[in-house]
């Protein structure tokens, strides 16, 4: 149907990359994906560590995912590009404007304010979808399946609540 | 805010010259060489573009309970790496990095992360993905993280941290399970596999996927 792979082999291909990080062979920590958005924030804000004692906590994470932002971004063009071809340049995706509105100002604005309460809520929690749902539970760690609850739950009563999905398939 | 232009003024280091320190920080740790770490990155943006779990019709799609692909797939991922990872650590081919419960933080943060993956349809992860296929709104998005990340960082010792609460400790399942650590381990990635199995398959299509279904019906 469409170019893309389906769920299952995204999840054992997924599987086989947290396993090859995890190894002492690969990486020998876990992938995480949002102590970088601070890390970049201090770079180019210029944040002095001395004076922000979160900057010297998060140096040596933030960096290691850093790195990996440039692969990601990297890896995410190349195959938007060339395999799924799915490059394009969109203001609005096809799900807000059928269940939210057809307004691109209110899509940018409530993207800017959640993109805001976003890295809040990451920063607090000491991780998010990578690093506590997929690399914590996968350590059987508690600490993820707590937030993993919470954020489920969450998502699906904001969901339920944000979007108009009365009477629409 | 007065505090971060005051520091700006005072150093004379460029962005580049940041973000070259970066990739050196990133050398002198024993956490793979940059290339692998950037290679790590490649594969993880590419299997979520494939995958197509980075569109906004997969997450806002699921917290509308109308697409199901992404809680199917992190599940799976999840039980296959528990039990590979449980055992690699046995066999001390891996090592422990569990985070500590930090309840009120975790709470706190993981209702603010689940609102805003709600409506922004995106994680930290997914994100950077979307943004290198051309999607402006998620940009627009990550510009706000950015200053989110800026926020907690300058009001970290003032606001967040006393937010967060106390720390208790690192505990994971097999903990509970003292003598049973193997089939605590076995058991708990089995029924994850199963759950992503037995979660109905749902699926929201955008336009562009809508027409290649209706075009290949007309064949």
């Amino acid at each position: 149907m469409t170019n893309r792979l389906p769920w299952w082999m995204g999840g054992i291909l997924m599987s086989g990359l947290l396993l090859l990080t995890f190894s002492i062979y690969g990486a020998d920590r876990a992938i995480g994906a949002s102590t970088y958005v601070p890390y970049v924030a201090s770079l180019i804000f210029d944040l002095d560590p001395e004076k922000y004692s979160y900057v010297n906590q998060i140096k040596s994470s933030g960096s290691w995912e850093g790195v990996m932002l440039l692969g990601v971004l990297f890896g995410g063009f190349i195959t938007s590009v060339f395999i799924t071809k799915s490059f394009r340049f969109s203001l609005i995706p096809t799900g807000w404007k059928k269940y939210k509105n057809d307004s691109i100002l209110s899509r940018l604005l409530w993207s800017f304010f959640a993109g805001f309460i976003m890295i809040i809520g990451a920063r607090l929690a000491g991780g998010c979808t990578s690093g506590h749902f997929m690399s914590g539970m996968s350590q059987l760690a508690i600490s993820a399946m707590i937030f993993g609850a919470v954020v489920m739950l969450t998502l699906v009563i904001t969901g339920k609540f944000f979007y108009n999905t009365k009477g629409k398939k | 805010m007065a505090d971060i232009i005051f520091v700006v003024e005072e150093n004379n280091t460029t962005v580049v010259d940041r973000v070259f320190q970066m990739v050196e920080n990133v050398i002198h740790m024993e956490h793979g060489s940059v290339a692998l770490v950037f290679l790590i990155g490649v594969i993880f943006g590419g299997i979520i573009q494939y995958t197509r779990v980075d569109k906004f019709e997969k997450i806002a799609g699921f917290s509308m309970l109308k697409d199901t692909i992404i809680p199917k797939m992190l599940f799976l991922t999840v039980g296959l790496t528990s039990i590979g990872l449980y055992f690699m650590i046995d066999a001390g081919q891996a090592h422990y990095h569990v985070k500590p419960i930090i309840l009120q933080g975790l709470i706190i943060g993981g209702v603010l992360f689940g609102i805003s993956m709600a409506i922004l349809g995106k994680c930290p992860g997914t994100g950077p993905v979307s943004i290198a296929e051309g999607r402006i709104d998620v940009l627009v998005g990550a510009i706000g993280g950015l200053l989110g990340g800026l926020v907690f960082t300058v009001y970290y010792d003032d606001i967040f941290k006393p937010l967060m609460g106390e720390n208790l400790g690192n505990p994971i399942l097999t903990d509970f399970f003292k003598g049973h650590e193997d089939t605590t381990a076995l058991v708990f990635g089995i029924i994850v596999i199963l759950i992503a199995i037995a979660i109905p398959k749902r699926e929201l299509f955008d336009e562009t996927e809508l027409s290649q279904i209706a075009d290949k019906k007309k064949i």
